[in-house]
């Protein structure tokens, strides 16, 4: 079996094997290149979001819904990245809920993958257009002025409410929210090149 | 046409998962609705594909792979089991879900998200809040914020009314005015505290809309105003 470079393409490949034919290797690969990535990106510099125990935890849990959602996986609606971004954070979510849950108030029907639901009709897009897309994020990522790519980062990987990004950068509320703006502008801009 | 939509911050705390449960329904909702936001929606998520294509990669232990791939087979081995013994006990193998049946015509084109939240909950229990307004709470697994339907009957106008907390509404079915516009099927409409308006649904069709309210903040003692910032916010 070849060894895929990191190549976003490459991966989406061996999700759709996994998806089609259970392939264990391809989801070995899949493994050794996500597991790492998804500790680090709980991984964070200054806050630690989730001791190194629960993101351990965290990883196998994201790996055993890949392997399970894998049959779902549409290379031509989201990346292998992206795809993986969202069910690690939807596993995220419904680690914290089951933490902080009150035992007698779960009486509800709906879970996480209905409210945040990726799946929903959207239009699947040519193959490269999805590809431009993504790079053009990756790219604008990169070019941000650190403030705006900080509270992007704060946001995503520590999961934090601008509320609390606020308070935590002693920043006012209508400052952070402007950063937010301002970066999604520059992204924004970036994919309609 | 849809002309309300959460803004990109709200949007992005949904994408990146710290918007509260009940306001994340919400826009969930608006986005089962809305194409434009679902696009939005994945540059959002693409984001979070990037940052973690980009991170720093932690050690994993070295048996974590054969541990998972343990605990994978593991299930499944159950799930075959649970489906050999349902089939000797000559259950059906994968119990259907029970149909929903709203006899109600008014919740019979709802957003996914919100049929599974009323699935089993049917028949609701509707509270008459006026001639015009009925409203009907909804379980959703949390406590900070009240999440009902408000049903408006056709031209029925409701009370001027403020607002405790942030208060998100969105339109389900049909459609109501007030003093800033006409809000449709899909609209995403955000309220601060103090904003006061006169909802009136349009003379067409009853209107129903989902709201989250942020939970009343408990006011104690006698100078409760002082220390329930809510209750003293007046915008000029």
């Amino acid at each position: 079996m070849e060894v895929p470079q990191n190549r976003n393409d490459d991966w989406s490949q061996l999700l759709v094997r996994v998806g089609r034919e259970q392939d264990r290797k391809a989801f070995e690969s899949l493994f050794r290149h996500f597991a790492p990535l998804i500790k680090g990106f709980h991984y964070s510099r200054n806050t630690q979001a989730f001791s190194p125990e629960a993101a351990d935890e965290l990883v196998q849990e994201v790996m055993i819904r890949v392997w399970r959602k894998a049959p779902s996986f549409d290379p031509s609606r989201a990346s292998a990245n992206t795809w993986v971004y969202t069910i690690m954070r939807n596993c995220r979510i419904d680690m914290l809920r089951r933490n902080n849950r009150r035992q007698d108030s779960d009486s509800s029907d709906v879970d996480v993958d209905d409210i945040w639901d990726d799946t929903a009709d959207t239009q699947p897009l040519l193959f490269l257009q999805r590809k431009r897309g993504e790079e053009a994020v990756a790219e604008g990522l990169a070019s941000l002025p650190p403030e705006q790519s900080h509270v992007l980062e704060k946001a995503y990987m520590e999961g934090k409410s601008h509320s609390e990004i606020s308070a935590e950068l002693g920043l006012p509320l209508g400052t952070v929210k402007s950063r937010v703006r301002l970066a999604l502008k520059k992204l924004q801009a970036r994919m309609s090149k | 046409m849809i002309r309300h939509h959460p803004d990109n911050n709200m949007l992005l705390e949904y994408s990146s998962g710290s918007l509260p449960w009940a306001m994340s329904l919400a826009v969930s909702a608006h986005l089962q609705l809305c194409p434009q936001c679902r696009q939005q929606r994945e540059s959002l998520n693409d984001i979070g594909g990037a940052l973690l294509s980009e991170s720093a990669p932690q050690t994993i232990d070295t048996d974590a792979f054969s541990k998972l791939m343990g605990r994978i087979d593991a299930a499944e081995q159950q799930t075959r089991e649970e489906e050999r013994l349902a089939g000797e006990m000559g259950e059906p193998t994968a119990r259907p879900q029970r149909p929903v049946r709203h006899t109600d015509p008014i919740l019979s084109d709802l957003p996914k998200v919100i049929r599974k939240l009323i699935s089993r909950r049917e028949p609701l229990k509707w509270k008459r809040v006026s001639n015009a307004l009925r409203t009907s709470r909804l379980t959703t697994g949390q406590d900070r914020y009240e999440v009902a339907f408000q049903r408006i009957c056709r031209g029925g106008q409701v009370a001027e009314h403020d607002h405790r907390g942030r208060e998100v509404t969105v339109v389900l079915v049909g459609s109501f005015s007030d003093a800033d516009g006409v809000y449709r099927r899909g609209d995403f409409l955000v309220r601060e505290p103090g904003d006061v308006h006169r909802p009136i649904a349009t003379q067409d069709q009853e209107c129903l809309c989902l709201s989250v309210v942020e939970a009343p903040v408990k006011v104690t003692g006698l100078l409760g105003w002082l220390v329930n910032p809510f209750l003293s916010f007046r915008p000029a």
